[in-house]
């Protein structure tokens, strides 16, 4: 079953790997979309929405500007949206809590992505040498298939990305639940709520807009007044 | 020679594949040369092909959803010059000008503003575990997304130069402005509703709610002075985990 399953994730995986950079952009590729884009092919949707919720905002604030690189936040959504629909299925446990275990896993081995993503950026400078080496010599045909092979270096970046989340997580996920099943079931609601508030107070951390903290908190306190009412 | 509309729509979908050589010699100029290409197959051919292609293959990078409106004034430019017109400066000193501003306004109001305000709409469709969601996040950012590529390739194209003028009039930097304090709103109401959904876990009532927002400020101070989100959450879980299992 989780062979065909992981089939699935590599493919989603470099479907968001592509739209990340390379090809579109459609935004495909944020936790958001990837990860319920996943649990919906896998056949567990809940699970992807919860992972997506969690991750989206975290590292949302980190723009990819220029040469800048930001962590590869879609191969941790598809990787541990996998991981946790496997650990499900293996455990039994709530689907919240295989989330919150698997995102609180996988995140650290996403760092990688960072230097995969790098070193697809570096290959790629190879193509622009031998596009300029075909224009010394006359030839031009071949440019566009230069260009569209650099979205085999990002592809191949993606998967070895999701390698190291799904083969991280599945080496440490055994031992997380033998060890800590019983505080990570008590945990998971209260991890589940931390992930957001530290995605807003990332997000907000990098906005310079007039009148901020009165907005957020009128805001705030306008949600939380029309929340007691209901 | 004005390009027929197959060749300018052929253009816009390979923009889509601008970045798909992304590398950190000349960033998108691969990109460039591959989207340009049907339009240059039109206008050049031998070795004047071979001289527009080495004129383009020099550094360029701008913002993947504006460069439309970089490609479209190039085009229009190589035309002029191919009927004589002479503009005053070279494409390649044009393009070097223009790519700047528009890297920075995309990246100020698609990255900056645009996309966080979608994703928090989306969040408070998501954490109610409504898959409207992803669904409302993917349509409402594509559609600024595809309405600024097809008209930046349309206004470029048809303007040449004066697309410059075309840029100031979207005020994409102001908009910006306006769109990140739409953002801190959304994001007060999404602290809110996390608020008040943590005070479903203790016996109290929702006006526990309330401390969201100094233990936000104190993550927004944190993260201030390079505060890892990672760590944070990592260090937390931790804690958290520390604390139910000694209780």
């Amino acid at each position: 079953m989780f062979l065909p399953a992981l089939g699935v994730t590599v493919a989603v995986a470099i479907l968001c790997g592509l739209d990340r950079t390379a090809a579109g952009q459609f935004m495909i590729c944020r936790p958001i979309v990837a990860a319920p884009l996943t649990g919906w092919l896998l056949g567990e949707v809940g699970i992807g929405l919860q992972i997506g919720a969690m991750l989206e905002l975290l590292w949302l604030g980190r723009l990819p500007v220029g040469a800048a690189i930001p962590p590869d936040d879609s191969q941790v959504a598809v990787g541990c949206t996998y991981l946790a629909i496997v650990s499900h299925a293996q455990t039994g446990l709530s689907p919240q809590v295989v989330a919150v275990a698997s995102l609180l896993i996988g995140m650290p081995f996403g760092k990688a992505g960072q230097l995969f993503d790098r070193l697809a950026r570096l290959a790629n400078a190879r193509l622009l040498t031998m596009a300029e080496l075909a224009l010394d010599s006359g030839r031009f045909d071949g440019l566009d298939g230069l260009h569209l092979r650099g979205m085999l270096h990002f592809a191949a970046a993606s998967l070895a990305t999701l390698i190291v989340v799904v083969g991280g997580g599945m080496l440490c996920l055994p031992l997380f639940f033998k060890y800590l099943s019983g505080p990570l079931v008590a945990a998971a609601p209260w991890v589940y709520l931390l992930f957001p508030l530290v995605g807003i107070g990332s997000l907000l951390s990098g906005l310079r807009v007039p009148r901020a903290v009165l907005l957020f908190v009128g805001s705030f306190i306008f949600g939380l007044f029309v929340l007691a009412l209901r | 020679m004005k390009l027929p509309r197959s060749v300018l729509l052929q253009v816009l979908s390979r923009s889509f594949l601008l970045q798909a050589s992304w590398n950190y010699e000349q960033m998108q100029s691969l990109g460039l040369i591959y989207a340009l290409n049907p339009a240059f197959r039109r206008y050049y051919s031998g070795a004047a092909l071979l001289a527009a292609y080495r004129r383009h293959l020099e550094y360029f990078n701008t913002h993947p959803y504006l460069a439309t409106t970089v490609i479209g004034a190039v085009l229009k430019l190589e035309e002029q010059t191919q009927h004589g017109i002479d503009p005053g400066f070279t494409i390649s000193e044009f393009k070097s000008a223009l790519v700047a501003p528009c890297a920075a306004m995309g990246d100020a109001f698609f990255w900056g503003a645009i996309r966080p305000v979608t994703a928090v709409v989306a969040l408070l469709w998501a954490f109610h575990g409504s898959l409207w969601g992803p669904v409302l996040f993917i349509v409402l950012f594509n559609l600024p997304h595809f309405w600024f590529r097809v008209q930046g390739l349309i206004k470029g194209y048809g303007g040449g130069v004066r697309v410059v003028s075309t840029l100031q009039r979207w005020h994409l930097s102001d908009r910006a402005i306006y769109l990140k304090q739409v953002l801190v709103v959304l994001l007060g109401l999404f602290a809110a509703f996390i608020g008040a959904a943590a005070t479903d876990h203790v016996d109290g009532g929702i006006a526990w709610g309330l401390c969201a927002a100094p233990l936000i400020f104190g993550l927004c101070a944190l993260m201030r002075r390079r505060g890892s989100p990672l760590l944070v959450i990592l260090i937390s879980s931790l804690l958290l985990l520390g604390w139910f299992q000694l209780y």
